[in-house]
């Protein structure tokens, strides 16, 4: 078995490949990689605590999400270079194919379960972004809100 | 998120701006947004930067309509009769961060400082034109994620192995289908095809291989990940059509992607070779 140190580097890795295919700018390239390992871990550690890869995927979505917009903010830089090499990690590939194989075996029942938990991991992570994306931005609206205050006052 | 606050107004130029000058800026701003559309930004991202730079210039109303396919700017000033309108239309695209991240800082700085339009205009076709990671790397990297992405999946050194020289191919081959503007729903099919071809091989040849970790790691090279980010995004600001066009992109590349997978699988099955299950 793999243990979770090496899932964090092999993830590391992985997501450099990512970050070179997309271009990730060279300066930003190491966070953008800590953050999309970073993601992948806490997916691990979620799944084994809930049992479950859609809570898994939502947890570490959330996470990706907030360490993507506060490495943005602390950068100056836009959020989108954080967040796809970020994400690309728990996007449920494998998912995709194991579906394909159960259907290819006839077994219609396991097809089904994973077909619907591929769809239903690519949710969570829609959620967990949608999430911290409005999180972040009413935060964005209350900080512009007090900045503006005291401007007049 | 932006550095820029307030409006500045009418630092370039005198208030009635001639319908020549007024092209100038519309096209400098809808290049912006061109480039980052293609690069794969979200739509409010893409409207506020060709609005920003609208602005910038003195325009006092612009209204952008942004969508993965195409952008509208209509720009008008308070003494002007006739509106001026600016239609662009997107259509290969490309994901490029790179870009993305340079066009933000350039509306920054385009927005804060006396820049003119023509080098502003200069500074976006060295963007544009702005080079990639050379290929080979880029081919090592694509070869790094399949195989990463094998052995986390469960797979043990030859897979990795087999997932590397597969992921190397794949994405040459990815990258000669763009070359040919094929579609991208063929292109992940075939390279998931191929991609099942080389994990079947592999297996038959190399003892200790199993194909299922190495394609697993080879779709996640074509995972739909760029979409399904933008799409949240796109929704989450109120872009709600292009939300759904990305979402259904999406759908679209997994099917295609899954469907490249089971038809080589079954193809080999057909054709007699020795499987598995």
């Amino acid at each position: 078995m793999v243990t979770i140190l090496q899932q964090f580097l092999l993830a590391l890795f992985a997501t450099f490949g990512f970050a070179i295919i997309f271009r990730v700018p060279k300066k930003l390239i190491p966070v953008s990689i800590i953050v999309g390992a970073l993601g992948w871990i806490t997916y691990l550690i979620a799944v084994y605590y809930f049992d479950s890869p859609v809570i898994g995927c939502f947890i570490a979505a959330c996470l990706v999400g907030l360490c993507s917009t506060i490495a943005a903010y602390a950068l100056k830089n836009a959020t989108t270079v954080f967040i796809i090499p970020g994400i690309l990690c728990l996007v449920p590939g494998a998912k995709i194919f194991y579906t394909m194989e159960a259907l290819l075996r006839h077994d219609y029942a396991e097809m089904t379960e994973t077909g619907v938990l591929t769809l239903m991991m690519a949710g969570a992570i829609a959620m967990g972004l949608l999430v911290m994306g409005a999180c972040t931005g009413v935060v964005r609206a209350l900080v512009r809100k007090t900045v503006t205050l005291k401007d007049k006052l | 998120m932006h550095g820029c606050t307030g409006r500045v107004t009418n630092r370039r130029g005198d208030k009635a701006m001639d319908q020549k000058k007024q092209k100038e800026v519309l096209i400098l701003a809808t290049k912006a947004g061109k480039i980052m559309m293609r690069s794969g930004a979200e739509i409010y991202r893409v409207e506020d930067t060709i609005e920003r730079i609208c602005r910038a210039c003195g325009v006092e109303f612009v209204n952008v309509f942004a969508m993965p396919t195409g952008i509208f700017v209509s720009i008008n000033n308070r003494d002007q009769d006739d509106t001026v309108t600016y239609i662009r239309r997107i259509r290969s695209s490309e994901t490029n961060l790179s870009k993305i991240s340079s066009v933000n800082n350039f509306s920054r700085e385009f927005t804060t400082t006396d820049m003119t339009v023509e080098e502003g205009m200069k500074i976006l076709d060295e963007i544009e034109n702005g080079r990639k990671y050379p290929f080979w790397f880029r081919e090592l990297a694509a070869a790094l994620v399949t195989g990463c992405f094998s052995v986390i999946f469960g797979g043990g050194p030859p897979d990795f192995g087999v997932a590397f020289v597969a992921g190397a191919g794949c994405y040459m081959l990815s990258r000669f289908l763009e070359k040919y503007e094929i579609n991208f729903f063929i292109r992940g099919f075939v390279c998931t095809a191929f991609a099942s071809a080389c994990a079947l091989t592999g297996e038959v040849l190399i003892p200790g291989v199993a194909y299922a970790h190495i394609v697993a790691g080879c779709i996640m090279l074509f995972v739909p990940g760029v979409a399904i980010t933008n799409s949240i995004r796109d929704f989450l600001s109120g872009d709600m059509v292009s939300g759904l066009a990305r979402m259904t992109e999406a759908l679209l590349i997994g099917i295609s992607l899954a469907a490249g997978a089971g038809v080589m699988i079954k193809a080999w099955v057909l054709l007699g070779g020795a499987i598995l299950w």
